[in-house]
């Protein structure tokens, strides 16, 4: 319901008697009717001017504001699709994967690709070389070719190992 | 609402200044009343008067219709009440011996400038919140309902203290 459809006496009436409510409709017209007469507080002039002014300044504002807003959207878009891509670039040369397989080889690359060990690592050819003269001896020892002198065949067998073993955790 | 209110409004969605500008002229004599009545001060209330309608362009797009009357002087009511908060932080900064030239010098200043009618006197005497309810209901020209619905008080309370304050508001003027 609007002020002007509103009608005082009956809504008083939801709640006191209706010579009551009219009572009490009359203070309130009076009451209004004394506001009335005292109504005349009015802006200077110029303040309209200037309220208008400024809602022109905020409008502008907002505009600005907006703009900047959509401009700086389009970078942050613009940087993504160049950073897409970039790794779209990267992925499909296969850099990563390449990284990855280098960091994860212990070994130097040519030794891991070739299959001849003596010509990659010399310590690691002299002391194949040595394991195979023991086998060798350890054979001799076996089939008794040392002309019945086993005892210090093995013992010098021993004396050997321990001076390999020595030998290698040197490095 | 009117056809002609509803257009200015449409208008003002849509960020026209000169929606804008015919609603600085049928509502900026009501607010300027409804903040004068309230802090007795002609610069505040011009100070108010700008500020609503700097906040009414930016929350426009919030207004869904019904009474426009009851949003707009909800938004007056809103900074009428931030302007008290604010005042009164500010008093408690002062300490009492500033606080006492202050209220001397306010006191001069509005005794020359700003109280010149009997009413803003009287007015002065009424409770903050009855005050507020009287020069909501004149100003805004709202109906006992929609201005319970503002408030969030039930229409009986809200038809009591306007009866009250009015009332009184008489016997004072009448003295």
């Amino acid at each position: 319901m609007n002020r002007e459809k509103e009608n005082l006496e009956e809504l008083f009436e939801k709640f006191v008697d209706s010579t009551q409510a009219a009572k009490l409709a009359e203070d309130i017209s009076e009451g209004e009717r004394i506001l009335r007469q005292y109504s005349a507080v009015e802006p200077r002039d110029g303040l309209r001017r200037e309220i208008k002014a400024k809602i022109m300044d905020t409008l502008q504002r907002n505009k600005k504001g907006f703009k900047r807003f959509a401009v700086k959207v389009a970078a942050v878009a613009a940087g993504f699709i160049i950073l897409a891509a970039v790794l779209e670039t990267l992925f499909e040369k296969g850099l990563y994967e390449d990284k990855k397989v280098v960091y994860a080889s212990i070994l130097p690359e040519k030794i891991w690709e070739s299959d001849d060990i003596i010509r990659d690592d010399a310590d690691l050819a002299i002391l194949l070389a040595e394991v195979k003269e023991i086998e060798e001896d350890a054979l001799a020892v076996r089939l008794n070719e040392n002309g019945g002198n086993g005892h210090s065949e093995v013992e010098e067998l021993e004396m050997e190992l321990i001076e390999i073993n020595s030998e290698f955790w040197k490095g | 609402m009117s056809i002609d209110l509803a257009k200015i409004i449409a208008g003002c969605k849509r960020k026209e200044a000169e929606s804008f500008s015919l609603l600085v002229d049928i509502y900026s004599g009501r607010l300027f009343g409804y903040f004068y009545r309230l802090t007795g001060k002609r610069q505040v209330s011009e100070d108010l008067l700008s500020e609503l309608f700097v906040k009414l362009v930016e929350q426009i797009k919030s207004f869904r219709g019904g009474s426009f009357e009851s949003w707009l002087f909800k938004i007056a009511r809103n900074i009428f009440r931030d302007y008290l908060r604010a005042k009164q932080r500010y008093g408690k900064l002062l300490d009492e011996k500033k606080k006492r030239i202050e209220e001397n010098t306010v006191e001069a200043k509005t005794t020359e400038t700003d109280r010149f009618d009997k009413l803003q006197i009287q007015l002065d005497k009424l409770d903050a919140d009855t005050r507020e309810l009287i020069m909501l209901r004149f100003y805004s020209q709202l109906s006992f309902k929609e201005m319970s619905q503002m408030r969030g008080e039930p229409i009986g309370t809200v038809l009591s203290k306007v009866h009250r304050g009015l009332k009184k508001l008489r016997e004072l003027m009448e003295q």
